[in-house]
Parts: C-alpha cells; structure tokens; sequence
C-alpha cells in the first residue's frame, strides 16, 4: 500500500514536484560538472603550470664557483630515475666569455629541452631546435641589444685562448637572467670553458601537486648524494596557491549552488505542503502515525533527490566537457566517483526542501477538518 | 456490563470561549445516539473529544474502558485507528487515491491492507462498480458511501458521524440513513452529530446541547 500511495502522490503532484525536480537537476548540473572539473583541474593546471619554467633545480652545493659536475653521469642518473614526472630535465654549464672586448654569460644547455620547459619565451627569429646544435645560438634582448645583433648575424666568442663562431638563430625575450645572456648548445659552452662533460646545474619541470613535487625531490635529493636538489619554492608555492584557490572558488560555489537550489526546493514544498495539510490531518485522523504519514513524503523528497542527481549528473558531465574545452581547451573527463557525491548531494538538498512537508507533521486534524 | 462510553464533567475551553460546559452522560454498545443543537453548542467539539482528535480541558471521558484524557500522542493514534470509525459531512476522502485505496488506507493505517476486504466493504455499501473511481468521478453520496465503508473496514468500536448528510440531497439522505440503520441493526454504536430533527427521531436517544451544555437527553419522538 505504501508504493501505491506514493505513486499517487507524485501522479497528483507532478506538476508542483516538476518544478522541485527542475530545480534539484539544475543545481546538481552544475555541482556535478564543478566537481568534475575540480578533480580534473588540479591535473590540467599543472599540466599547463610545466610550461611556465624549471620547477626543481640540482646544483652543487657551492653552485656559481668552478666546482661544476659531471653532466653524463647525472643527467643519466636522472633519466634512469624513469619518472613520468619528469616534463623535461636541461643541463645548464654558465661560461664568462667576451664578445669582442665585451665580457658576456653564455649559457649551455640542451636546446630541445629548454624549448620544452620555456614554451612561453618570445623569441624573434627561429627556436634552435637540436639539442646539440654547433652552429647557432640565441640571444636574450638585452645582450642583442648590447652587440648590435639580429637573427641571422654572426658573433665571435671568445673563452681564454679558445674561440667559437656562432649564427644567431633568434633573439630571446624572457624576462629573467637570459635576456643578456648566449644561449648555446652544451657541447659549445663545454668546449670553449675546456670544461668537457661539466654541467653548473640542471632544471627540471616536474609535474603534480606541491606534495608529489616534495616527495620527487627527497626522492631525488637521496639518488645523487653530494648535490642539492631543491624546489624552486616561488613557483611550487604560486602554483599551491592558484590550485588552493580555485578549489575554494569551486566549493564556495557549489555551496551556493545548493543553497540556491535548496530555497527553490523549499518554494515547492512550501506550496505543495499547503496544498496536503486536509489529507493529513485527515490521514491522522484516520489513525495514521506522524512517523508513517512523514515517510511517505520523505520517500518521495529522496526519490525526487535521486532522479535530480541522476539527470543533474548527466547534465553535468556535458557540461564539464563544454566548460574544460573553454577554459583549458581540453575536454573534462567525467569521473564516475562524482555521481554517488552528487546523489547523496540532491537528496540532502530535497531532504532539507521537504522541510514544509515535514513540518505538517505537527498539523492536529480536529483544526483541518473543521476548515481552520 | 460497563457502558461503552463514559463522559462526565467534560469541559473544553478554547481560551476565553467554554465550549463543553461539564457535560456528563454514558452511551451503552449498540446504541443509536443523536447529538443535537443550535450551531456552536459543541457538538462537533464533543465528537472530536470522542474521537480522540480533541484534548478535554478536564473531565473523563472514557470510551471501551480507556481513558482519553490521559493518552499520549502515539496511544491516540492507534486509539484511532483501533476503535473509531469517522464519517464526516464533508467527507473528507483523499483526492488522488481511488475509492478502494481510500478504504484501503484506513487499514492500512490500521494494520495490514487487504484489497479484498475493501472491495467487499465497498460493495455493502453498493458501490462494487466504483471501486476505481477518484472521489472526483462519484457523487456526493457515493463519497459518503465510500466514507462508510472506510468507517467501517476495522471494525471499530464506535462509529463518530458528524451530519452525514448535510451535503446531500433527499435521495442519498435516505440510501446513508438506511445504511446507519443496517449498522444499528448489525450491533454497531453510533454517535450522529446532526440538526435533522427526522435524523434524530431515528436514534435511540437525543443529546441535546445548548452553550457547551447538556440541554437534556430525551427519547426520539416515533
């Protein structure tokens, strides 16, 4: 009997129970695709955080003295590591040489991992593009500036009683330290210091949370004794920061949300509630307990909170998908975990909107059924 | 024997207003009685203190040996379900179940449902070829007719009427009387709140109230 009466209360009260449903499938909608992007959002913005620059960095202890390190060695050593953290990992050997009369910094590194770590450089010109390139450079801005240089031109260097003649590729805009330096393959830097296989330090990109990056540098720091592997802390505590913000933002929001859809919930169950008031009091009058006559109207609140979280989580994956392809340009996958949590969500909001409908519980049927 | 209901000293006040004024009398089973009176002298305050819908003020009021008054919430509810059978003026049927879900309903209320039993309920009443029916397709009769046979479906104790007919015409006044007076018949205790002097002439004896109080009690006039 209790399934058929509640049948006929959701078929006597569809209209009003449509709009509680509308209400309760929109505000799951968008929980479950906030949600959806919550958790995706932490991996794609440190996906696209790798492309802002070295993250960790492993350097001798007295780094910036002539104690540089055998790059062979702890480049394989880091590679060997096999992490799939890794984004990109550029060795970097620092030689003062002149340009002319000029004193300048000239940095070696590997070209192809650099473009990799530093995807957002401007460079005028062309990128160099193989790693261990002999016969070209690029220039920060400022150093082109100083020299008189353009894409295409030559520079002499010269490094003690060593020389080298180098094509300059592109002119580097970065922001940093390499905008007055040369930046030239390893090989070159190693060859004009008379340093061979020496590196000052290396850079890596290390993608995951602030934690996962920690672990990867303890991690690190025990498989090359004698270095210091450290994170670069601006850019590790920026990025925590920007992930511990957005997650508020999505919290904040999706309480809101359900606040929102909680009192349009309420309106509903406020009218629907007027509209019952006689049948309960009637129902009580004829012997039916508050408790048996309340788990009528909350099956059908949860039955409401289900069926709203169900289509509200549909919704909301087309939605994630919509949103991730307009903010990160990359489709949201949707994560089965957030269906339970939007469920359990709709049907906590239609169990707090039913609350008029719980409250006709106190209703005495003498003061119903004479017409007050 | 114990009379089956026993009222004495019944005062119900609504504030300022006394709308009982010590009201004593007794009903003994399978009696017929008519509660008359002007409008507003308590009648229907006095069926809903019977029917457990109402707290006296003070006074006893006891109806197959429990006392009222001394109930709790819950104990009025199965003492609602258990012993009294309502049947109202309005009718009070609930829209959106059928004629045999509206019976159905009390017994499930009550214990456990049993459709079959409703339908036979129903068809005492005459109404075998409505048992689908919302209250919304039957007449205001036939809705009275449906209200009996929920009164009835577990077997109650006393049967409360609160002028049964009251929205009815002469043709279902007279099919709702007849099946007041098979009841009767079949052993059953009625209280009938109503004006109809034709109705109260009926009844075994009349209570009659003015201002909250007992007027008299007097035998119908045959």
């Amino acid at each position: 009997m209790f399934w058929r009466i509640f049948r006929q209360l959701l078929r006597a009260s569809r209209g009003r129970l449509t709009v509680a449903l509308i209400a309760l499938s929109s505000g799951a909608a968008i929980s479950s695709a906030l949600l959806n992007i919550n958790l995706d959002a932490e991996q794609k913005l440190t996906h696209e955080f790798r492309t802002l620059g070295a993250n960790v960095v492993v350097a001798p202890p007295s780094a910036g003295s002539d104690a540089a390190l055998a790059d062979a060695a702890i480049m394989e050593q880091i590679a060997g590591l096999g992490a799939s953290q890794i984004v990109a990992a550029a060795p970097y050997l620092y030689v003062s040489a002149n340009a002319g009369t000029q004193p300048v910094i000239l940095a070696g590194t590997w070209f192809d991992q650099v473009a990799k770590m530093n995807s957002w450089w401007k460079v005028d010109g062309a990128w160099v593009s193989a790693r261990d390139d002999r016969s070209h450079c690029l220039v920060g801005q400022a150093a082109a500036r100083q020299f008189g240089l353009a894409p295409g031109n030559r520079i002499d260097l010269r490094a003690g009683e060593r020389n080298v003649s180098l094509t300059v590729s592109g002119i580097i805009t970065t922001g940093g330290a390499e905008d007055s330096q040369i930046v030239t393959s390893l090989d070159v830097a190693q060859n004009l210091a008379s340093l061979p296989g020496r590196v000052s330090l290396v850079q890596l990109s290390i993608s995951g949370t602030s934690s996962e990056i920690e672990a990867f540098v303890s991690h690190l720091a025990g498989t090359l004794p004698g270095l210091d592997a450290r994170p670069v802390r601006q850019l590790a505590a920026a990025e925590g920061s920007i992930l511990a913000r957005i997650r508020g933002l999505i919290f904040w929001t999706i309480t809101l949300i359900l606040v929102l859809t909680t009192l349009g919930v309420l309106a509903s169950m406020a009218a629907l509630a007027m509209e019952r008031s006689r049948d309960v009091g009637l129902m009580k009058a004829l012997g039916g307990s508050v408790q048996r006559i309340m788990r009528l109207f909350l099956a059908e609140a949860a039955a409401l909170g289900v069926v709203g979280g169900t289509i509200g989580f549909a919704i909301g994956v087309v939605l994630a998908r919509w949103i991730g392809g307009r903010v990160f340009g990359v489709a949201i996958s949707p994560r089965l975990a957030v269906f339970p949590v939007t469920i359990v969500l709709a049907v906590g909001v239609a169990l707090t909107g039913a609350l008029p409908l719980r409250l006709l519980g106190r209703v005495r049927p003498a003061e119903i059924l004479r017409g007050e | 024997m114990a009379p089956l209901v026993q009222v004495e000293n019944l005062e119900k006040r609504f504030e300022a207003v006394r709308a009982l004024d010590h009201v004593s009398f007794e009903v003994e089973a399978g009696e017929w009685i008519a509660i008359m009176g002007p409008s507003g002298s308590g009648k229907t305050t006095l069926i809903n203190i019977l029917g457990g819908l109402d707290h006296p003020t003070s006074g006893r009021v006891v109806v197959d040996g429990m006392e009222i008054g001394q109930l709790g919430e819950r104990e009025l509810t199965r003492y609602r379900s258990d012993k009294i059978g309502f049947v109202f003026q309005q009718f009070h049927l609930v829209p959106y179940l059928t004629a045999l879900e509206n019976v159905m309903l009390a017994q499930y209320f009550h214990s456990i449902t049993d459709e079959k039993e409703a339908a036979e309920a129903l068809r005492r009443v005459g109404l075998e070829d409505r048992l689908e029916h919302l209250p919304a397709h039957l007449s205001g009769g036939e809705q009275q007719r449906v209200a009996i046979a929920r009164a009835l479906i577990n077997h109650p104790k006393l049967i409360l009427a609160d002028e049964p007919t009251g929205n009815l015409d002469e043709d279902n006044e007279a099919t709702i009387l007849n099946l007041l007076r098979e009841l009767h018949s079949a052993g059953h205790t009625i209280l009938v709140v109503t004006h109809s002097q034709s109705i109260g002439n009926l009844a075994d004896r009349r209570i009659e109230l003015e201002h909250g109080r007992l007027a008299r009690i007097s035998l119908p006039v045959r």
